[in-house]
């Protein structure tokens, strides 16, 4: 637990407004999920989906959609990428995204330029933990458990 | 005094449903974009049912009984269940900033423009009051649903009110087992919906229904009203583009969930205090409890305390019902004659009990 109760993985990658996290893994693939952070404002998940493996999904739309109480909307992506897995456990038990946001992972992306180019666009580590916690402070985000 | 933050209000008068979904994706899109201002719109509807976003069509709705009255089918950007719509009910959006509230927690924005609009209902000379989480009622009658959408920092938060209301109308669209809609039914879910008409003798003029609710948002959110005609150049080319998505089969029927059955479970418990009947909508895939109704002779005090458990109750996973039972009754006050909270998760898990063992089967199977 880091701030606000809300839990934080140095070792990942997030975008500047701590939405989603993204892990890298071997071949020019990366893991997203939402950070502890969303799920807490997001409440309680009940619907989730995700576009089908193979859809390409460039920068700006979005890889899933979740719903939670009756609010819907997109979970953001920010790279030219393909849809190369889906979470099946999370999309039969959506509040896995509340349970365990970092163990949760949602998809699997192939990444459609150079790893190092696109993660250069995000923050980790140490700046991120500073800015992760900035937006907990400054949105007054407590992090729960559903 | 500081300068107040403006609020640009639009009407776009009656439309077809999908001109109304795309102007929703416009404008939220363009609010991100920051190409609109913080906007409140009002809406009229040609008559149509809409789906919820993550719902399936065929699921939802009777799609030959809306094809053969002419009922458009459409599917929202906001999450929640599908709803029938027609002139008789106006719109009202609101597309802020996430923080425009001063809160990014989506419950709590959703409470805050609910309350900010019964208190505009109530300017019109009913009760109108905040029912968690998403309804506005009167007297424990429903009069008003909500829902939202987000798209990165920007909201889109909207609402229906009713102004005249056919409920059989409703129920004819929406897919509920034809022996459900005999004359009993239809009035138990007449006593759960009013409208303006009905509570006031007569329809209020549509202008006054708008500067209601106008007014009391500008109060709430201490903004500035600035009407405006029409939609910005840039939102027009947005908007040309979203109505060609949205205003296609690709849009509506696309299909979101497994698809399984949705069984209405009922049950009936004799209980000291009397007699009670439920009614359990199941979402077999998910294990999900979509609605309840409870009905009974029993006595209780308030009364309406059946409708705030329903409320309550909506969208309960079924490992969950027993614990969101407790939780209601821990924080309502309310007096029961020779009645205890145990009978209502009696008469519900009985319901539940009713199901097809081979349906309960695929669908444990079904959420994993």
């Amino acid at each position: 637990m880091d701030c606000n109760g809300c839990e934080f993985h140095p070792d990942l990658y997030y975008d500047d407004e701590y939405q989603v996290w993204l892990r890298r893994e071997p071949g020019d693939i990366l893991t997203i999920g939402m950070t502890d952070l969303s799920q807490a404002i997001a409440g309680k998940i009940l619907h989730v989906r995700v576009r089908r493996p193979g859809t390409r999904r460039p920068a700006g739309k979005p890889v899933a959609t979740i719903e939670s109480g009756k609010w819907a909307g997109p979970v953001p992506n920010f790279v030219d990428c393909t849809i190369v897995a889906v979470n099946e456990a999370v999309m039969a038990t959506p509040a896995l995204l509340n349970q365990d946001p970092f163990g949760a992972w949602i998809a699997r992306l192939e990444v459609h330029e150079p790893l190092d180019q696109a993660l250069a666009r995000f923050v980790t580590g140490e700046a991120a933990r500073t800015g992760y916690r900035a937006r907990a402070e400054r949105d007054d985000i407590h992090c729960g458990r559903g | 005094m500081s300068e107040k933050i403006s609020l640009r209000v639009l009407d776009t008068g009656l439309r077809r449903a999908a001109e109304n979904m795309a102007l929703n994706r416009t404008l939220l899109e363009c609010h991100q974009a920051g190409d609109s201002p913080h906007t409140l719109r009002f809406l009229r509807f040609e008559p149509c049912a809409l789906v919820g976003f993550h719902q399936n069509v065929e699921q939802e709705l009777r799609v030959d009984h809306c094809r053969t009255e002419g009922i458009d089918i459409q599917r929202r950007i906001t999450g929640g269940g599908a709803i029938y719509f027609d002139p008789g009910q106006i719109g009202w959006e609101l597309y802020l900033d996430r923080r425009f509230l001063g809160t990014a927690d989506m419950g709590e924005i959703a409470r805050r423009i609910c309350e900010a609009a019964a208190d505009g209902i109530r300017r019109l000379g009913v009760d109108a009051r905040y029912r968690p989480r998403n309804d506005i009622e009167v007297d424990g009658r429903k009069i008003s649903g909500t829902g939202g959408a987000f798209d990165g920092n920007s909201i889109m938060y909207q609402g229906t009110l009713l102004i005249d209301f056919d409920v059989e109308r409703m129920l004819r669209v929406l897919r509920i087992p034809a022996e459900k809609l005999s004359d009993k039914a239809i009035a138990s879910a007449r006593e759960r919906v009013t409208n303006l008409r009905e509570l006031l003798g007569e329809p209020p003029p549509l202008a006054r229904v708008q500067s209601a609710l106008a007014e009391a948002f500008a109060e709430a959110f201490q903004v500035d009203l600035v009407p405006e005609d029409d939609l910005n150049p840039r939102e027009q080319t947005h908007f040309a583009q979203a109505l060609v998505e949205i205003d296609s089969e690709d849009w509506v029927y696309q299909r979101h969930r497994p698809a399984g059955g949705m069984p209405l479970l009922e049950a009936v418990h004799r209980c000291p205090g009397g007699l009670m009947r439920a009614g359990v909508m199941l979402d077999e895939a998910r294990d999900i409890i979509r609605q309840v109704w409870i009905t009974g002779d029993f006595f209780m005090n308030p009364r309406r305390m059946l409708v705030d458990l329903e409320a309550s109750l909506k969208e309960t996973p079924v490992a969950e019902l027993e614990t969101n039972i407790h939780r209601f009754f821990d924080a309502y006050r309310v007096e029961m004659l020779m009645l205890s909270r145990e009978d209502f998760l009696q008469v519900l898990r009985k319901a539940l009990d009713s199901r097809d063992p081979a349906s309960t089967r695929a669908g444990t199977h079904a959420a994993g």
